[in-house]
């Protein structure tokens, strides 16, 4: 008897993974990503344990008032004196606790609703489709600059709201009805597909469906998702900082580039140049990252 | 009046931030305004073409509140008196009155006699759109209608508590339905008008600084016929004695305004202050005023284009924004050679104010805690603020009494407040053992969210955790730090205090207990020596004893500490060298009708830039 090895298929996830390990660009900007990850990562742990190094140092004054990038100081001091190396470096944990924040807040909000008006349709569907078709009538810097205005200075559950509170509160609570209509429109496409109606001739309750067989089926779209939105949510982060809203105190790459804006006609592009460059980087290899993603998950685009 | 942080640079009033993008445009649209705007140039006409570095509100001097419109005001209306254009120290001298009043001995009644032959400018709230004859009741109704609580006039406090039967009739105005239903014509013992040409002025008790509210705009005579003609629409209807009339207003990018035909025979003053005749003030002594057709005010609230504008040749003067400072400004405090080869002319201008640092002596951990307050005093690097944010063109202060005033203590520098680290940490030693272990952090409050205001808020909390306090920073809009402040809820916070008139009781009312928050003390300094002194002072006529009395008063006030003085501002303007006489002026009201303008200078600058 022959046995015949029946070659094991791949699930969804290790094709796309085995697709994006081909591809170097995208593996290096996987490692930028994830730098900018261990970077915020070791800003927090080294608060916590005051571990006194670089970038928690950003006070400190390391040279005269606006002196211009050299040997000591690669991207040169701002009006304090301070290193705008350090700020640079410390606002990577500013902006990315942001988007991580925002970003969960808005799938924590998005993406059950989005199931439950897809799944359930009819009434529920109407007010949860009602209510995001008004928020997204509105223009989006408005609704968060009305948001952050709004929750500036107030106090949530006895805890005061500071700047970088605000900010993500701000930004998650304006910005889940792109994956909200993304997650309903995939539901209602599902919701007909035999493995749900044999869920649903075995009995399985609502949630059971929603939950177990539903969600994990359109996850990769989730996944997508916040990946392409994380560097919107990086980009509200700088222009809510810009605008005064943001971080007062710490330093972050939107107030950097605020402090610029007067400066720079007086010469001072310094501090604009680094925050742009972070900025630059980040975007480009979220970007990068996430279509590249996109390309190897979803099941239409799968082209060899 | 209080000064937020972001008119700091008062007449460069620095980016107006929030909706950023939108302001921008909108400078933009001002710059692209302005070149068609100015309605036709006639070679001939005499026209200054000056910056207005914030939209006004209107031109009802009642209704005024920010020095800008009280400015542009002033040019449209007169008061009583005015201020001497050249004299130093700033002298009143009679505008509409006929000479100085005629005060009573107990300083309670003033009797005042007004020009005869003083007629209102033309306008169609007249019978027969002819300008009418100025009378004494014009000034009363414009003082009640400040007093009408229904017309919610900001000026109400020149008023309070001063005139017998004035504030019996905002009372009665209470029960009036809206602004425009109060009866005038009610009498007041105060304030009486015996013939058309006298005003009798009764005071609850002696207030010798009437004489210079009676010369602030706000406290100018309005023709009744104008409000019952205009209504609510009488903002962008003035109808004055003054020099000029308003042509045009376009509320975000213009104002314009022409001469009065009507405006009576004054002359330019022949005596000055001693130099003005080498600088050439007096060379147009005896010519009938105003000097000039037209005033044509561009309103740019961004400094850089007003700079720009003003390089340009499209502006005849304007203050130097901070990154252009050094272009401008030799670090000798002098005009770069570039300047001088345009032609331009350095003004600097001492402005009557103090910015402070205040402390809330309400709040547990401050109030109760003398050496921390003054080692926060100690701990303040001054002059660093100055070299870091302003071009080391401000002053340090030592007192908050501006060195223009004469109360000012010339021994200050000895006796006053100043920078002394190592003062500071003795003193906060001494503040600890008070406080009976490590003192909690503290909250420093700013008005502002723009980006030179969030530096300054870094800057006090860097020099002030330099001597070891901890300091946490809070950034709020004008009218929620306002709000703050009336209802005592901050802790240490940034404020600026302008002198309204040169008289130091301008200063000391802030720190009267009496006037505690919602009133201007937002210190809710309560001092028993203090009121003493202040009470005593405030009453009695300008001589020797009272300023000492005053200069009493603030060393009582340096010695508690309620707040840091910190710096006086310093103004620097340029101006090209075609607009004449221009001096500055700290009480700058209804003082265009004295500059002029040479125009064919003018046209050679614009002509040698073509050129390039």
């Amino acid at each position: 008897m022959i046995e015949r090895k029946i070659k094991k298929g791949r699930s969804l996830w290790q094709d796309g993974l085995r697709r994006l390990w081909r591809r170097k660009l995208v593996m290096v900007c996987f490692a930028v990503i994830v730098l900018y990850f261990l970077l915020t990562g070791f800003i927090y742990s080294a608060e916590l344990f005051g571990w006194k190094v670089g970038p928690t140092q950003w006070q400190e004054s390391v040279g005269k008032s606006y002196e211009p990038p050299g040997r000591e100081n690669i991207f040169g001091t701002d009006i304090f004196g301070q290193s705008v190396l350090r700020k640079m470096l410390y606002g990577t944990k500013t902006s990315i606790t942001v988007a991580l924040c925002a970003s969960l807040i808005s799938l924590l909000i998005g993406v059950p609703l989005g199931a439950i008006a897809g799944y359930f349709r009819g009434f529920v569907d109407e007010i949860i489709v009602w209510v995001y078709s008004t928020l997204s009538s509105i223009p989006y810097i408005l609704l968060i600059l009305a948001f952050a205005v709004v929750l500036h200075d107030k106090s949530l559950f006895g805890h005061k709201l500071t700047g970088i509170t605000t900010v993500y509160l701000a930004i998650g609570l304006t910005s889940w009805v792109g994956i909200c209509r993304l997650i309903r429109g995939e539901v209602m496409k599902h919701k007909e597909r035999e493995y749900v109606l044999a869920a649903k001739s075995y009995g399985c309750s609502n949630s059971r469906i929603i939950f177990k067989h539903l969600l994990p089926n359109v996850f990769h779209l989730v996944i997508i998702d916040f990946s392409l939105r994380f560097v919107s949510f990086i980009h509200a982060e700088v222009i809510l900082s810009f605008l005064g809203l943001g971080e007062a105190e710490r330093p972050s790459w939107g107030a950097m580039i605020n402090d610029a804006r007067i400066e720079l006609s007086r010469g001072v592009w310094w501090q604009m140049a680094a925050a742009t460059i972070a900025i630059f980087l980040i975007s480009l290899a979220l970007n990068i990252f996430g279509d590249a993603l996109r390309d190897s998950l979803d099941p239409k685009l799968r082209v060899q | 009046m209080y000064l937020p942080p972001g008119i700091k640079n008062l007449s460069q009033k620095e980016f107006a931030l929030k909706l950023s993008s939108v302001v921008f445009t909108a400078a933009l649209l001002v710059i692209a305004g302005c070149e068609g705007a100015p309605s036709g140039e006639d070679a001939n006409e005499a026209v200054i073409y000056a910056v207005m570095p914030s939209k006004i509100q209107g031109f009802d001097p009642g209704y005024t509140s920010g020095i800008y419109s009280a400015q542009v005001a002033s040019e449209i209306f007169e008061c009583l008196y005015q201020y001497h254009y050249l004299k130093r120290p700033y002298k009143l001298i009679p505008q509409l009155a006929e000479g100085m009043p005629e005060v009573s001995r107990d300083n309670l009644t003033y009797t005042i006699r007004i020009k005869k032959g003083i007629y209102f400018a033309d306008d169609k709230c007249f019978a027969d759109g002819k300008g009418r004859e100025l009378k004494a009741s014009d000034f009363v109704f414009a003082w009640k209608r400040i007093a009408n609580i229904k017309y919610l006039s900001p000026n109400w406090w020149i008023f309070e508590h001063k005139i017998l039967g004035l504030d019996e009739f905002r009372e009665y105005t209470k029960s009036c339905k809206g602004q425009f239903d109060v009866d005038y014509s009610l009498g007041i013992e105060g304030l009486e008008t015996p013939d058309d040409y006298t005003i009798v002025i009764r005071l609850k008790k002696p207030w010798p600084q009437i004489m210079y509210l009676l010369a602030f705009p706000p406290t100018a005579p309005i023709a009744k016929e104008a409000v019952d003609y205009y209504g609510k629409d009488i903002i962008r209807h003035p109808v004055g004695t003054g020099p000029f009339k308003l042509n045009v207003w376009n509320r975000g990018s213009y104002i314009e305004l022409v001469k009065n035909p009507n405006f009576r025979e004054e002359y330019y003053p022949s005596e000055g202050e001693e130099g003005d005749r080498e600088n050439g003030f007096l060379a147009d002594a005896g010519k009938r005023l105003p000097l000039v057709d037209k005033i044509s005010w561009l309103i740019i609230e961004e400094e850089q284009p007003m700079w720009l504008q003003f390089l340009r040749g499209k502006l005849d003067a304007s203050a130097i924004p901070k990154d252009s400072f050094g272009n401008a400004i030799s670090p000798s405090r002098e005009l770069t050679s570039d300047m001088k080869e345009r032609n331009i002319r350095l003004v600097k201008i001492h402005d009557p104010d103090t910015y402070f640092i205040g402390f809330n002596m309400e709040d547990p951990v401050l109030g109760n805690n003398k050496p921390l307050r003054q080692a926060i005093s100690c701990g303040y690097n001054r002059a660093g603020e100055t070299e870091l944010f302003w071009n080391n063109a401000w002053d340090v202060a030592y007192g908050f009494i501006p060195p223009m005033f004469e109360a000012y203590n010339p021994k200050i520098k000895e006796i006053g407040q100043r920078y002394d680290p190592e003062k500071a940490n003795q003193l906060l030693k001494q503040a600890e053992k008070i406080y009976g272990g490590k003192l909690p952090k503290l909250r420093l409050t700013i008005g502002a969210t723009d980006t030179q205001s969030r530096q300054l808020g870094q800057y006090n909390k860097r020099c002030l955790e330099e001597i070891g306090l901890e300091i946490e920073l809070e950034f709020m809009d004008w009218p929620i730090f306002m709000e703050k402040l009336n209802t005592k809820s901050c802790q240490i916070f940034s404020v600026g205090w302008m002198a309204d008139y040169p008289d130091t009781e301008t200063f000391l009312q802030v720190f009267y207990s009496k006037n505690a928050s919602p009133g201007p003390n937002h210190y809710n300094y309560s001092s028993k020596k203090f009121d003493e002194i202040y009470e005593k002072a405030v009453v009695m006529p300008n001589s020797p004893e009272r300023t000492e009395l005053y200069r009493q008063a603030e060393q009582t006030v340096l010695e508690d500490c309620p707040a840091v003085c910190a710096l006086h501002r310093v103004r620097y303007i340029l101006c090209h060298d075609w607009l004449g006489n221009y001096k500055g002026h700290v009480f700058p009201y209804g003082v265009w009708k004295y500059r002029k303008v040479d125009v064919t200078k003018r046209a050679a600058y614009k002509e040698l830039l073509k050129k390039g």
